[in-house]
């Protein structure tokens, strides 16, 4: 079992950038959870092979680091915050709409592979507590009206790309700072939306 | 008070464009690092920074010119620009990154230069997916028009910059963690000694790691001199420093001033007050690994040295503000809980530490606490943080275990009646 | 660079070396600092925190981790203050919070230093009340280790064995945090030839051996240190019994030889020791069947032959006897008056080991010592474990090393130059001009060079090796050690004033058939290369003594068996190893039924025969052997049980090896893999498969060449036929195919001639037709 080409192609691209192969290890470790939705089996090996260790190192890697999923996740990774600026501004009743909505626990996954929920730690947006990702790009200054409409829309529309910027726009309140202009550049799945991984796209 | 705008300069005269490279370049952008590299030797730049008295952003405070000093001299060194930005409540890197990303690229072509490296990497935390987008696209910019790259602006100075995002982990913002991490391995913090990055860092090579806000500080120290920068502020917390202000507050934001305003000030007038016109109860004046102070503390000067004397820190800028309705106990369950799901685990004080203090902060808040859990909470701080003192004597590896401690002291400290009044008292044991 | 400091510890001042770190500087002046992840031969990693101890700084005392800290002069150091003991009451408390309260049934109870320490150091009762960690326990994760992950202080011992030492990392850390836990990949065990040295290492019951699993209690055992026979290397073991039954091995650490290291096979085959296909009483063939008889009527049968000088003796000699018994069977073949008797020792890949110029030996710490490892030999992981951790840790510490030939693939990710098929033909031989090989001379001219030198395969020349060697004299500074790997070779080769070797056998008796013929501990028919022409050969003698543990094919063609004890823990005496150190076999368990020392049997025909008055003491055999040896520190027990001594004592003898060297055009590169189909690995449940899988390798283009595809085929010689699989392994030059003879009827073939290779039916069973 292997990867197919165009996932190889950038695997390749990717190990160039640095000195020593394994330092690789992270970026094909993103590139394998936007192939297969978490870190597969199969992606290990295949990793193992391409910077030179044993699978077990892999595993050993990818356990670490909370963003790489051990589970497949749902087309929308839902993140709320759960940190100090979140948790003092009623971030638990955002984490129970998401849960009441989706039915899920914690770091659970619908049937329809359309929700992830996990309530996380601090992302960056205290001043925009509470604050949630979906799919890594954030929203800022939610409340539990907002951060329902937000799932609906999401489960009505499916939108394939997810656009920060769209979703503030729509979704958002107070901001932790001015964003200036509109970015429509987003994240096309359970990752970070990065050109490196070829995980995003700019939206029409 | 005001703001003192240097690095937030240009973001906010031209907020559409500032992440671009022409806005950039319209205002002065990268003209200092290509006149430095034709007139400045790096000993110069490196003169510049020490006379700046600058002190690293991250939250260790060490002095830059001095770290850049250290370096040991080798023909493979790197540079690592530290953007793992995870203490809960901090959010400055983020704008540094998203709004003006070719501010931190110049200050990296500066740094670099000064310290002969020609290979630096921005090791940014997985989370920030757009700051990410914005600094790559950036990088690709100035490859595009050679600011780095080969023989950068003529100077025969090559550099290279890659953007490395990171995967979910607080840890991999200490500096030997965040090497592991680049190296591909599981994020633990290495052994000082002898892994001081200065002399065995990235691939056990010179490397060094500094912060988004310090980075970014360089091509204005530059620009008007180290001693024009070492004006600013106070002594021993000079220059400008960019705060995140968040919690109970009217204006939460980030905020670039210069240090020696006091706390109170501070939220009155950039703050705008406290939400619903309330009182202070706590804040935290430093990130989530700082003790608290009281809402009566609200006087102290927001500099490192008036910190420190009231056994804190000013850390990583974060300044969290929590009003009179404040469930304390809730609030440092969430500072618990965060260090417990953060360790890396390899110190047995660490790893079995912070989880037991949360179990039994958990079992308190949801009332099945206990009358000897008090004094238990305490101990077990004690076997994690010795004498619990301030500046924290640790029986770990690096701090975080012993920063688990300091809500939690706090709390019994200056709340011990919140937490009693938790505890169902006919509860015999 | 080592300059002597002093420090003080607990008030009082301590002498140690600089760059030592604290926790080894106090034990070495008896002051013991309680720890659980450091580990002398492992790098620090600080992780458990157990030694933290306080010096004093200039910003005041501080605690710190005494097993990565290094001393300095005039260091001032508490290893009990209250704060110490504190933190270290601190740090048991928090080990036991999620350690299971299960010691009543953990194998490590009773020599656990969770346990030990708890006492020592530990607080009352747990102040724990929440729920423990949980686990599903124990994990098979290979198929001799157990892993219990409840138990597991993660110390990351095995972890790093396997990473540092091992260089196998098959075990690491998995999850994060509270989280974390020690495992294995999914579909890939913990396959190590090293991965018992991870269970002696763990300081808690969390990894178990199969075959000592609830076996016994610590303060049952009964032990004694002795000597590994299993390879050349000697290492040094202690053995654990109970009830007259051997039921554990652990490593010694004896730092001139294995450093507490063990490889699986030492430590594992041990249990044929009971196995009840021991043979209990002597044997004679009367008509075709073995029939019991006394040792007595063995000897009045023998006796004529043995008294008339024209009786044609020869012995075939094992090499896993005792130095006492090679010396007792040198004096009977001295006492009788049969003419040029020879011993030929049961190993194909004996070369000569004599050199042009005389080269100096080279020890084990050489290694450390030397500029460069020059490698020409067998397959060091496959035969001489721990050699090949031993130039490991060379590498490791900065050693070049530097590999010829196609047979040390292991190594080769840690080597510096590699000179494979453009040097080396499949032949084995070198054919370049080595002073053309520029790379190569640079890397070792007036260089301190430890050579390990020996066949890769059987049918390599000893004129390859030897300009390999004459190249190395004329150019550094070299030392060498003759990669003989078998057993007590060295023993025999220093007790004999000549032996030679199998293939020598087969022309000898080819052309000259003895009529006597002993077979000490030896299975040539069953493990030759040559097997065929052994069995051709034996038949027609006319009297064949077989000694040994085991039936096995070669004694089902003697006239009589001999029960002999085994070396692993049956009999006293002395070996030596690949560096010619000698040091103690010791005695731990009874020898089932009649069996006797070999050397008991030889002693017993002298007498009998009264050739003359032998002695039957295994102590005064020791004495003789070295008598007319003038050095005061010879290696006999007396020297060898002084504490002195525990690294047992060298003494070095130039090798007398008489290996005829004619060519031979083979594409078959044979080896022997560890695990292998011989009578104490069979008749040792806990590792007996692992050495049944048969196979072959070769690279993809030399595979094509055979138009094999689905990774079966066949080989066939004459009406002999055997499926097997075949590995591809790139590392191979073209054209050559790599055999492990030691499995099971893969020495049945003649490799001298064509082997037919044929693609194998999937449906075919991997039998032999
Ligand atoms: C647990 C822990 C987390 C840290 N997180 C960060 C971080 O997110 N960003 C950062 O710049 N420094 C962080 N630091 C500090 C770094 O170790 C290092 O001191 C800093 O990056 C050096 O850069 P500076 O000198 O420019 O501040 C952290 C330190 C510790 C102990
Ligand atoms: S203190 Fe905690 S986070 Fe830091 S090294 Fe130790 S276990 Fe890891
Ligand atoms: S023995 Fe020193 S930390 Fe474990």
């Amino acid at each position: 079992m292997t990867w197919e080409d165009k996932y190889l192609k950038q695997a390749k691209k990717i190990i160039k950038l640095y000195p020593q192969k394994r330092s690789a290890m992270g970026p094909l470790l993103h590139l394998a959870q936007s192939r297969d939705g978490y870190i597969s089996d199969e992606s290990i090996s295949v990793i193992s092979e391409l910077v030179g260790v044993t699978e077990v190192q892999v595993k050993s890697v990818s356990t670490f680091y909370s963003m790489y999923k051990q589970e497949p996740t749902g087309k929308y990774l839902i993140s709320v915050c759960k940190s100090i600026s979140c948790e003092i501004n009623d971030s638990k009743s955002v984490i129970n709409a998401v849960k009441d909505f989706t039915g899920l626990n914690n770091n659970e996954t619908d049937e329809e592979k359309l929700f992830t929920f996990e309530a996380v730690e601090c992302i960056g947006a205290c001043g925009g507590a509470p604050a949630v990702q979906v799919n890594y790009e954030t929203v800022e200054g939610l409340t539990t009206e907002k951060v329902i409409n937000l799932c609906k829309w999401l489960k009505d529309t499916t939108p394939d790309l997810i656009v920060a910027d769209v979703l503030q726009e729509k979704f958002g309140g107070t901001k932790s700072f001015d964003w200036a202009i509109k970015d429509s550049s987003g994240s096309t799945g359970s990752v970070p939306g990065f050109q490196t991984f070829n995980t995003t796209k700019e939206e029409k | 008070m005001k703001e003192t705008l240097l690095l937030t300069k240009h973001m906010r005269e031209y907020p559409e464009n500032s992440h671009l490279i022409d806005s950039y370049e319209k205002n002065n952008g990268y003209k200092t690092a290509k006149s430095a590299l034709k007139s400045l030797s790096p000993q110069q730049i490196l003169q510049e920074i020490k006379d700046s008295n600058i002190k690293g952003r991250g939250g260790a405070g060490f002095p830059t010119g001095t770290k850049w000093g250290m370096l040991v001299e080798d023909q493979e060194k790197y540079l690592v620009i530290n953007a793992d930005e995870s203490e809960p409540g901090t959010f400055k890197d983020r704008i540094l990154l998203e709004r003006d990303p070719h501010q931190l690229i110049e200050g990296m072509i500066l740094t670099c230069f000064a310290s002969g490296i020609h290979k630096a990497f921005i090791y940014i935390r997985g989370e920030y997916a757009k700051p990410a987008r914005r600094v790559q696209k950036a990088v690709e910019q100035a490859y595009e028009k050679n600011y780095i790259g080969k023989n950068i602006f003529g100077s025969n100075f090559d550099l290279d910059i890659v953007v490395h995002l990171g995967a979910g982990a607080y840890i991999c913002g200490e500096e030997t963690a965040l090497l592991n991490s680049l190296e591909g391995r599981r994020g633990e913090p290495r052994l000082k000694p002898p892994y001081y990055p200065a002399v065995k860092g990235l691939y056990m090579k010179p490397t060094l790691v500094n912060n988004v806000e310090t980075i970014s500080s360089v091509p204005w120290i530059i620009a008007n001199s180290g001693l024009e920068y070492n004006k600013l502020g106070v002594e021993g917390s000079v220059g400008t420093r960019i705060f995140s202000l968040s919690g109970h507050i009217n204006n939460p934001g980030n905020y670039e001033i210069q240090m020696g305003s006091s706390f109170g000030e501070f939220v009155d007038t950039l703050g705008g007050g406290v939400k619903n016109s309330k009182k202070i109860k706590a804040f935290i004046p430093g990130g989530a690994s700082a003790p608290w102070f009281r809402g009566d503390q609200l006087d102290i000067k927001m500099t490192i040295d008036d910190v420190a004397k009231n056994n804190s820190m000013l850390g990583s800028g974060a300044v969290v503000m929590m009003d009179e309705d404040t469930n304390l106990v809730s609030a440092a369950k969430s500072i618990v809980s965060f260090f417990a799901h953060e360790s890396c685990g390899q110190c047995t004080p660490c790893r079995e530490g912070t989880t037991w203090l949360e179990m039994i902060l958990d079992r308190i808040a949801s009332g099945r606490g206990r009358t000897s859990d008090v004094e238990l909470l305490l101990d077990i701080c004690d076997n994690i943080s010795p004498g619990l003192s301030w500046p924290p004597k640790m029986t770990t590896i690096c701090p975080l275990g012993p920063s688990a401690v300091s809500p939690i002291t706090s709390l019994m400290k200056d709340f011990r009646d919140e937490v009693d009044k938790l505890i169902p008292s006919k509860v015999l044991l | 660079m080592n300059q002597k400091i002093n420090l003080n510890v607990n008030g009082l001042v301590i002498e140690s070396e600089n760059d030592k770190l604290l926790i080894e500087a106090c034990e070495d002046s008896g002051i013991h600092i309680p720890r659980f992840c450091w580990h002398k031969r492992l790098d620090p990693v600080g992780m458990c925190r157990m030694c933290l101890v306080e010096i004093d700084t200039p910003k005041g005392k501080i605690l710190v981790p005494s097993c990565t800290t290094k001393v300095t002069d005039e260091m001032i150091v508490d290893t009990e203050s209250d704060t110490v003991r504190k933190a270290q009451e601190g740090i048991l408390e928090f080990l036991l919070i999620n350690h299971p309260l299960d010691c009543p049934i953990c194998d490590k109870a009773g020599e656990c230093p969770l346990q030990d320490q708890t006492m020592a150091y530990g607080p009352g009762e747990s102040r724990f009340v929440e729920e423990k960690r949980h686990f599903e326990k124990p994990l098979p994760i290979s198929e001799i280790i157990l892993l219990d992950r409840e138990r597991c202080i993660l110390c990351a011992r095995c972890t790093r064995f396997s990473d540092e030492i091992s260089g196998d990392p098959l075990i690491e850390f998995i999850q994060r945090g509270n989280k974390t836990e020690v495992n294995t990949f999914p579909n890939e065990p913990f396959k190590s030839y090293f991965s018992g040295n991870t269970v002696q290492i763990c300081p808690v019951g969390a990894l178990t051996s199969t075959s000592y699993r609830f076996k016994a209690r610590p303060w049952d055992l009964k032990t004694t240190q002795s000597t590994c026979n299993g390879c050349s290397i000697g290492c040094t073991i202690e053995l654990n019994s109970s009830q007259n039954k051997m039921l554990r091995i652990l490593g010694v650490d004896n730092d001139a030889v294995n450093q507490g290291w063990l490889c699986d096979k030492g430590r594992y085959n041990f249990e044929y020791l009971n196995s009840k296909q021991r043979l209990l009483s002597s044997m004679k063939k009367v008509n075709d069947i073995f029939e019991e008889i006394s040792l007595q009527e063995v000897f009045s049968d023998l006796k004529n032959e043995i008294i008339d000088e024209s009786t044609k003796v020869k012995f075939f000699i094992g090499t896993n006897l005792t130095n006492e018994d090679y010396y007792t069977i040198k004096e009977f073949s001295k006492n009788i008056p049969a003419q040029n008797q020879t011993f030929y020792l049961n190993d194909d890949f004996l070369h000569s080991g004599k050199y042009q110029n005389t080269i100096d030996q080279a020890s084990l710490n050489d290694l450390d010592n030397s500029d460069v490892i020059v490698l020409w030999a067998q397959d060091l992981k496959e035969n001489l474990p721990i050699l090949f951790l031993r130039i490991r840790k060379a590498v490791k510490n900065g050693v070049k090393l530097v590999i010829f030939g196609h047979s040390n693939q292991t190594l080769l990710d840690i080597s510096d130059t590699f000179f494979g098929e453009n040097i080396v033909s499949n032949n084995f031989e070198i054919i370049k001009d080595l002073n053309k090989i520029k790379d190569f001379k640079k890397s070792v001219s007036g260089k301190k060079v430890t050579a390990v030198i020996g066949k890769s395969s059987p049918f390599q020349s000893n004129e390859s090796l030897d300009n390999l060697v004459k190249f190395l004299q004329e150019n550094s500074e070299v030392k060498i050690l003759r990669a003989y790997s078998k057993g007590n070779i060295f023993g025999a080769i220093s007790v004999f004033d000549s032996v030679k070797g199998t293939k020598e056998f087969i022309n000898d008796t080819s052309n000259d058939t003895p009529d006597l013929l002993f077979v000490v501990g030896a299975d040539p028919v069953g493990s030759s290369i040559f097997s065929s022409n052994f069995k051709e050969n034996i038949k027609k003698i006319k009297k064949v003594v077989s000694l040994d543990l085991f039936q096995h094919e070669t004694s089902e063609l003697s006239t009589y068996i001999i029960p002999t004890a085994s070396t692993l823990g049956e009999k006293e005496g002395t070996f030596t190893n690949i560096e010619f150190r000698t040091s103690r076999i010791d005695k731990l368990v009874p020898s089932p039924g009649q069996s006797i020392s070999d050397w008991e049997f030889f002693a017993g025909l002298i007498n009998y025969c009264n050739l003359q008055e032998f002695s039957n003491s295994v102590h005064e055999i020791n004495k003789k052997l070295y008598e007319n040896l003038k050095s005061s520190n010879i290696p006999i027990f007396d020297n060898l049980d002084k504490p002195s001594n525990v690294e047992g004592i060298i003494h070095i003898k130039t090798p007398n090896v008489e290996i005829s060297d004619e060519v031979i055009e083979s594409n078959y590169f044979l080896g022997n893999k560890l695990y292998g189909d011989n009578a104490t690995v069979r008749h040792s449940e806990s590792i007996s498969f692992l050495g049944s899988k048969k196979f072959i390798e070769m690279n993809e283009e030399t595979a094509n060449q055979y138009s094999l595809t689905n990774g079966i085929c066949k080989l066939e010689q004459n009406s002999f036929s055997v499926n097997l699989t075949y590995n591809i392994n790139n590392k191979l030059p073209d054209g050559l195919i790599f055999i492990p003879k030691n499995r099971r009827d893969l020495n049945k073939f003649n490799f001298l001639d064509e082997i037919k290779i044929f693609p194998g039916s999937q449906e075919g069973s991997l039998n032999v037709s």
